[in-house]
This record gives C-alpha cells, structure tokens and sequence, in this order.
C-alpha cells in the first residue's frame, strides 16, 4: 500500500510541476498581476486620499481590498484545473495521480500565487490609499487565513466547473456563495486590524471555516475527480 | 385528487390561511392587517432553508450510497423549489418590510441569509445546465450541494454580528424575533407544517415527472 | 484463425498460452455505456487470460473508445461489470475502478502531455506520481528513441505517439489498454512498439487493442463491435 512519505512526494511533485510550467508561461502571474493593479488604479483614482474621508476611508478601504483579492484570485487561479482539461492532460493526471495529493499539490500552488499576490498587492494599496494600519500583525495573520480560504475555496471549485461549459462565468457564479462567509469575515478583521481592535470571535471563526472547507475539499475532490 | 392524504393538505393549507385572516389576533405594533402576511412569509422562508438541509442530505446520499439517479433527481428537485419558495418568501417579506419601515430591502440578517441561499440555488442550476453528461452533472452538482451545506451555516453565526456592527440602529431586535401571542403562534406553527408537507409533495410529483422524463429519453 | 466475436454473443476467452497462471486476467460482462440518447456501447463482453490480446475492431463510432476508457476505469459504463485481477488476492476479488485506472498502461489518441515541459520532465513528473524511480522512464525513452530536452510542444505527432508509449509502459503495467497505438508512427517506430507489445504479452501481460485494421498478431482473439 502506498506510504505516507510517497504521497507527500506525489503531492509536492504537482506542486513543483505546477510552479515550472507557471515560470515559462507566467500567465496566472501576469493575469493576476495585472488584474489586481488596473482595479487598483481604478479604486485608488476614485477612492484615493483626497477621494474620500479618513473615517469613511476605513470602513471603505478594506472591503476594497478584499474585492480586488477577490476578483483577481477568480481571474488567475481556475486555470490550475480548467487548463488540465482544455489541453488534454487531465487524462494522463487521471490515469497516475492520487486524488488527494493532487488536490493538496494544486491547493498549495493556488495558496502560493494568493500569498504572493497579498504580499505584493497590499503594501502598494495602503500606500496608494493612504491606509494606517494599527495592528500590522492582526492584519498579516487575516491575510493569511483569508488568503488560504479564497485558494482552498476556490481550488475546489475550479475542480467542479473544469468538467463543465462556461467555464469563465460559472467559476464567479459558484464560488461567490461559497466565498462569501470567508469574504465578510476578512473584511470584519481587516477592519479591526486597521483600527487596532481586539479580533474577538471573528478569527477563530475564519479559522474554523478555513478548516471546514478543507475537509470539504478533500472529501469532495476524489468524487468531482473521479469518472 | 386521488390520495386521502392530498386532500388532508388541502384541508390544512385551508384552515391555515382562514386562521391567518380571522382566528389569529394582529400583532401589536404593525401597521393595519399587514402581520397576515407573516403567516404565509415564514413558512416559506423556513420551507426554502429546509429545501437547503434536504439538497445536501440527498446529494450526500447520491455521492455516498451508490449513485442511485433517485437521489439526484430528489436532489435537483429540492432546490428548484427551494429557489421558489425562496423567491416567494423574499417577495413576501420585502412587500412587508415596506409597509413597517418603508424601505423594499434593509440587508437585516434574514434577508441577507435568504439573498445568499437563492444564491447557491441559481448556481447550482446553473451548473446543472452547464454538463451535458448525465453522470457528470449529478456527480458535480451533488459535491456542490455538499459544499454548500459545509459552508452556509457560517453566514447563520456571523450575519447577526456583522449586521448590527454595520447598522446598530435595525429596527429588529438581537434576536430578530417580533413578539407573538399564542393563538398566532399556533397559526404559524400549522402554517410551517402545512408548508412543509406541501414542499414534499410537489417535491414527490417533481421527481416523479422527472423519473419518467428521464425514462423516455432513455429509449 | 479465430471467428470474430460478435457484441452481445457469447465471449470467448483468449487461450491460456502461459499455463497454470491465472493472473493478470481481465473480465467484462454486459458493459453498457450511453451519451444522452446515443447508445454506444449495448451490452459488450469479453475477457483476456495471461499473455493474450484482445483485438476490438468495429466501424468508426462502433464504441471501440469507448470501451477502452471504460476498461481503464476513465469512463464509469451505465450497466455491466468490469473485473481486473492483478495478483491472485485470498479473497478473489478484483482490483477497485480507482486502482484499476492507476495500474493500467494506456496509450490513446486524445493523451496529451503538458507542451511547457520537456519530454524529460514530463515523464520524471508522471513517474513520481506513479511512484517508480525516474530512471525508469528514462530506459523507455531511451528504447523509444525519444529526445529528452525536447519541449513536448514541439513533438512532432509521431514523437508524441512514441511519448504515449513511454508514459503507458513508465510502470511496468500488467495491463495495456491501446487506442489506435501505432498511428502517427514511422516504420521504426511502429517496429519498435509492436516489439514492447510482444514482450509484454510474452512476460504474462494482457492487452486489449483497439485498432481498425489487422493487427498481425499471432493468437489475437477478435471482438467485434457494431450495430
């Protein structure tokens, strides 16, 4: 029976997989990329310092933020699943891979490309809007369980929608309920990190969804992958 | 009708909107006849969440216990009315919150959770619609409904708590309940019920049809 | 020579040339597979002893695919059962359809491969799913001729059927499910592969081939699909 250590290997080897052939195309990176600046620009010229008040700003800005994340994550991060199918090579992956490693290589890969995106998007966006933040590590610690739900929620349901038609507008269309929970609950701590406020229930309960839709995901994926 | 049991819910759905009119008091503090439709509005919005619960136990049971086409059917037919009764229930609620406080719609936690549940019925046909293989889209649709069954309970825990920070001044208090005296508990109660059993019998007729749909493009 | 086996007749077995060995073996009973209204498969049966090869003939659209993704688990047929036994187990049952998927070879004119990676990468990359050494794949290649630095993109079409036979035989699988296998190819490359083929066959293996034309093999036992 197949070990644990092999299945971490199968799972990493989808990760690095996933990762070479983004470095000779960069296309999830240029599209994210790239949708995350314009809507910035966009936000930024309308909502800008001298576009809106200081406390309209922070009851504003961080549902700004999480809306470009949001928008740029479904741009960029379906094709890990959808390009499987489009190309051809989601038969090959059927015939060698293990479901969950593949599942978990895939979700590490989309969790990477969100991070990175956070890490590059939102110390240009605090600048841009002039945004203070009071409590720095509340809001890095958001990021990153926030991040994780939009890459995990995601993830599975680009699994779904890869096997189906429309793939563009049904991605929006299925993930944003599904989202939606992670969504209000980022923003609520964003804004609680910008002003200094105890976090309270709120990140457990983030915590807690993250997990959920984890074990969501790798009970579900093996059924959505299989034939 | 046929079956005893059809015309005992007719009987019941009968008495219950004669109570809603003339057995049951209006409540205090509402405008004019306007708490009747109360009666008919909560029903229905448990009646969509029940749909909901009932989407996801049948798709689990489509995934889990062997495939059967049955429990996608029952599946699929759950949340086409859940998506009516849904529809409904906001209609009905959104024609009462303009007569109590004049506005059509308020983002309260109710409506918020009923908008997000409609949410998850239209995309779930609309994934339907988008897989031509009859497998496929069970299997896909089915991992969905379980998807959204995981997730969905948390806008029940956080809505309230995000709502009133937002809008401390809702006019709706923490529990969103509204005083109610026993005789119209009653009716809604019977009004819940009734509605209950409706939604499982036009559910039965549902899949039925589909059953036999499902049998003629099969030969 | 052997009569050819019409759909939903009575099967025949391949004769047994390695005797008292009674696996691999593989056995499908009433396979029934539809699109919509489209009946494709109606009830096809078959089995395939140690050593012996089942040659699938039929017009085109006769389901012949078809019936080859059912037995390699890609494709869950409607009705019928498929039966694959590897090893012989205590409890005689056969492989699950998971497993089955991933212990088959299959070569198929729709498998692709990921056009960003080098022939080298891609086979090392499915080798680690497979959990064989990545040297393994590097026999194959090298018996296949195949250039390892090459980009799979820039394969010609018979580089890629040659690719396709390195990916099915990567695991050493008891099993080869052949879709149209030496289309594409060159002479060398056809002789090649019909070598791989009678070495397998002759080490215990089965196969199940689906090809228009005469195979030429000695003692292939014909099935016939049609309408």
């Amino acid at each position: 029976m197949r070990n644990a250590s092999s299945w971490a290997a199968e799972a990493t080897a989808v990760f690095v997989k996933e990762w070479r052939c983004e470095f000779r195309t960069r296309y999830a990176l240029n599209t994210l990329a790239l949708f995350a600046f314009t809507t910035l620009v966009v936000v930024s010229v309308s909502l800008g310092p001298l576009g809106v008040s200081a406390s309209q700003g922070t009851a504003v800005l961080p549902v700004m933020l999480w809306v470009i994340l949001l928008f740029s994550v479904a741009a960029g991060l379906p094709r890990a699943f959808v390009q499987e199918e489009e190309t051809g090579t989601a038969m090959a992956l059927r015939l060698a891979a293990t479901p969950s490693a593949l599942f978990c290589g895939k979700l590490a890969y989309g969790l990477t490309l969100v991070l990175a995106l956070e890490a590059l998007l939102t110390p240009v966006y605090a600048a841009m809007m002039n945004l203070q933040v009071a409590s720095p590590g509340l809001l890095a610690a958001v990021l990153a369980a926030g991040g994780y739900g939009l890459a995990a929620g995601s993830t599975l349901v680009a699994a779904i929608i890869a096997q189906a038609r429309s793939k563009g507008t049904l991605f929006s269309v299925l993930s944003f309920p599904v989202l939606l929970p992670l969504l209000l609950l980022s923003v609520e701590l964003t804004r609680l990190a910008v002003a200094g406020s105890p976090a309270g229930v709120a990140l457990p309960q983030l915590l807690l969804y993250d997990a959920s839709v984890t074990v969501a995901g790798l009970m579900l994926f093996p059924a959505v992958w299989n034939p | 009708m046929k079956n005893p049991l059809a015309w005992l819910l007719w009987l019941w759905i009968s008495a219950v909107i004669v109570g809603a009119f003339f057995y049951a008091p209006l409540a205090q503090g509402f405008i004019g006849e306007s708490s009747r439709i109360l009666f008919f509005h909560v029903p229905m919005a448990w009646v969509s969440f029940v749909a909901f619960i009932a989407a996801g136990v049948w798709s689990l049971l489509y995934l889990y216990r062997g495939r059967q086409p049955r429990h996608d059917r029952a599946a699929a037919a759950a949340v086409e009315l859940g998506l009516l009764f849904g529809v409904l229930a906001t209609v009905t609620g959104s024609l009462w919150a303009r007569i109590m406080w004049n506005a059509y719609w308020n983002w309260d936690p109710r409506q918020t959770s009923i908008v997000v549940a409609l949410l998850f019925y239209a995309a779930y046909l609309a994934l339907r619609s988008a897989v031509e293989d009859d497998n496929t889209r069970a299997r896909l649709s089915a991992a969905y409904a379980v998807l959204g069954l995981a997730v969905a309970p948390f806008l029940f825990f956080i809505m309230p708590r995000i709502m009133f920070s937002l809008h401390p001044q809702s006019v709706i208090n923490a529990q969103g309940k509204v005083e109610v005296e026993s005789r119209m508990v009653q009716v809604l109660l019977a009004g819940s019920a009734g509605f209950t059993a409706l939604f499982f019998w036009v559910h039965n007729l549902r899949c039925r049809i589909q059953a036999l749909s499902d049998r003629k493009s099969a030969l | 020579m052997v009569a050819p086996t019409l759909q939903g007749g009575a099967f025949q077995r391949t004769a047994g040339y390695i005797p008292h060995v009674t696996s691999p073996r593989l056995e499908f009973t009433d396979v029934r597979r539809r699109f919509g209204r489209l009946a494709v498969l109606t009830g096809v049966s078959g089995a395939v002893e140690p050593g012996g090869m089942l040659h699938v003939t039929g017009a085109n659209g006769s389901g012949k695919s078809t019936l080859l993704r059912c037995l390699s688990g890609l494709l869950a047929p409607d009705a019928g059962k498929i039966e694959y036994w590897e090893q012989d187990r205590e409890d005689g049952a056969p492989l699950g359809m998971e497993e089955r998927r991933r212990r088959v070879g299959v070569v198929a004119p729709d498998l692709a491969f990921y056009a960003e990676l080098t022939v080298a990468e891609n086979l090392a990359f499915f080798a680690r799913l497979r959990r064989v050494p990545p040297e393994r794949g590097l026999g194959v290649l090298a018996r296949l001729e195949l250039p390892l630095d090459r980009m799979a993109g820039a394969l010609s079409s018979g580089m890629r059927q040659r690719l396709r036979w390195a990916f099915a035989l990567l695991h050493s699988p008891r099993l080869l499910l052949l879709d149209e296998p030496f289309q594409n190819f060159d002479a060398p490359g056809e002789r090649t592969a019909r070598e791989l083929l009678a070495e397998h066959l002759a080490g215990g293996g089965l196969a199940v081939v689906a090809n228009p034309s005469a195979l030429d093999f000695d003692h292939a036992e014909r099935l016939e699909l049609g309408r």
